[in-house]
């Protein structure tokens, strides 16, 4: 289900739970990302106890950081999946003495907020369109690694293609969505 | 100038958040000072958040959603913590415990043991001109450089690069004259020293 962009796009909700703590903006939001999030965390091997109370840490961390949303930067989903990734990778972490999650990115000029959602609407397109555009065997491989929690040689005995192949094929992806995604900035 | 970034396979086993944490560590650290690799996980993790539109929605508990609205005005959630960007603060906030001698010039600080993966995270300090051991690896290992640099008889890597190394590297990495060099490095399975000494001080190493 794809929100139009303009009208009730994903990136507006989070702006309005980021002005407004807007709680009807929240249930809207985790009507659409709670099954997605949690069906990442069960593909991650969590169980559903375990995942269901990760997506309720992910989605609250969306209602509290909803002000460092910047839509120039990334979409709703690019966010979403962001966050739950973060928390991810954070709650296999034994100790919190090494920081993790990088973003660097925070000294990127400030964008006006109307322009952000027309990129982000736009950014969302690209990308969508981008990995369309992709010969299945490019995108099979970042299904199998997104969402099957799949090792690189598991991949390997998964699609009978060589490492080095899968090497390449990933490189070629990676090339055209980095270009389909400057293209809309 | 950064030179040497992590493989796409690593990068993209990183965005996904599959990667082991010992190595995620590793590269978020790479990261933290590499606009190179930030716009490269960042068209990765839009690939992400696009292709988890494709999954099938998990079935959730029906009063799900008013017990996450219940908690909408507590705390939030305890965040991971950011990197700033350079990795001198990196290493600041790293080194955090014990030096221990490992050899002439060398000493190494464990930051984590080994977990379910057989992974241990360690900070290498190498005085200018010592060479480690030549060793071969069993597993994958990754080295982000904090200070100074190093040659592993292929390539130099300086402040900032990146290193990663699988099952068929035999290296003897060497600090280059300069600042003495120091590593986060995370290492899954055994070093394989070469040579009769390298077998003997292996378990001084701790390897």
């Amino acid at each position: 289900m794809a929100v139009e962009p303009g009208t009730q796009s994903y990136e507006r909700l989070i702006v309005a739970i980021a002005q407004r703590r807007d709680r009807t903006a929240f249930t809207a939001l985790f009507g659409h990302f709670a099954p997605l999030v949690t069906a990442y965390l069960r593909k991650a091997g969590m169980g559903s106890a375990v995942a269901e109370d990760m997506m309720q840490d992910v989605l609250l961390t969306v209602w509290h950081k909803a002000s460092q949303f910047d839509p120039a930067r990334a979409n709703a989903n690019a966010w979403i999946f962001g966050i739950a990734r973060n928390l991810r990778i954070d709650a296999r972490r034994r100790s919190r003495l090494v920081v993790l999650a990088a973003d660097p990115s925070e000294d990127t000029p400030p964008v006006p907020l109307s322009d952000g959602l027309v990129a982000a609407a736009r950014s969302a397109v690209a990308i969508r369109n981008a990995i369309e555009a992709l010969p299945t065997d490019q995108v099979s491989i970042l299904r199998l690694a997104f969402f099957e929690d799949l090792s690189h040689s598991e991949i390997e005995r998964k699609l009978g293609v060589p490492l080095g192949t899968i090497k390449s094929r990933l490189r070629l992806a990676m090339t055209k969505l980095r270009l389909a995604l400057k293209e809309e900035r | 100038m950064i030179k040497h970034h992590p493989s796409e396979t690593t990068l993209l086993t990183y965005a996904t958040g599959a990667l082991v944490v010992a190595h995620a560590q590793v590269v978020a650290v790479h990261v933290a000072s590499c606009p190179h690799c930030v716009q490269q996980l960042q068209v990765l993790v839009a690939v992400g958040g696009a292709l988890l539109e494709e999954l099938p929605p998990a079935p959730l508990a029906s009063d799900v959603l008013s017990r996450t609205m219940a908690r909408l005005d507590g705390p939030p959630p305890v965040a991971p913590a950011s990197i700033r960007s350079d990795t001198n603060s990196a290493l600041q906030s790293l080194a955090m415990g014990r030096w221990r001698w490992c050899g002439p010039g060398i000493q190494m600080m464990k930051l984590a043991r080994r977990d379910a993966s057989g992974t241990r995270l360690d900070l290498i300090r190498v005085a200018p001109g010592v060479a480690l051991l030549e060793h071969g690896h069993t597993g994958f290992e990754t080295t982000a450089v904090l200070q100074g640099a190093f040659d592993d008889g292929v390539d130099h890597y300086h402040q900032g690069d990146f290193a990663e190394a699988d099952g068929t590297l035999d290296h003897q990495p060497k600090a280059l004259a300069g600042p003495e060099c120091i590593c986060l490095i995370a290492t899954s399975g055994r070093l394989s020293p070469r040579g009769l000494l390298g077998r003997l001080v292996r378990p001084l190493l701790g390897m």
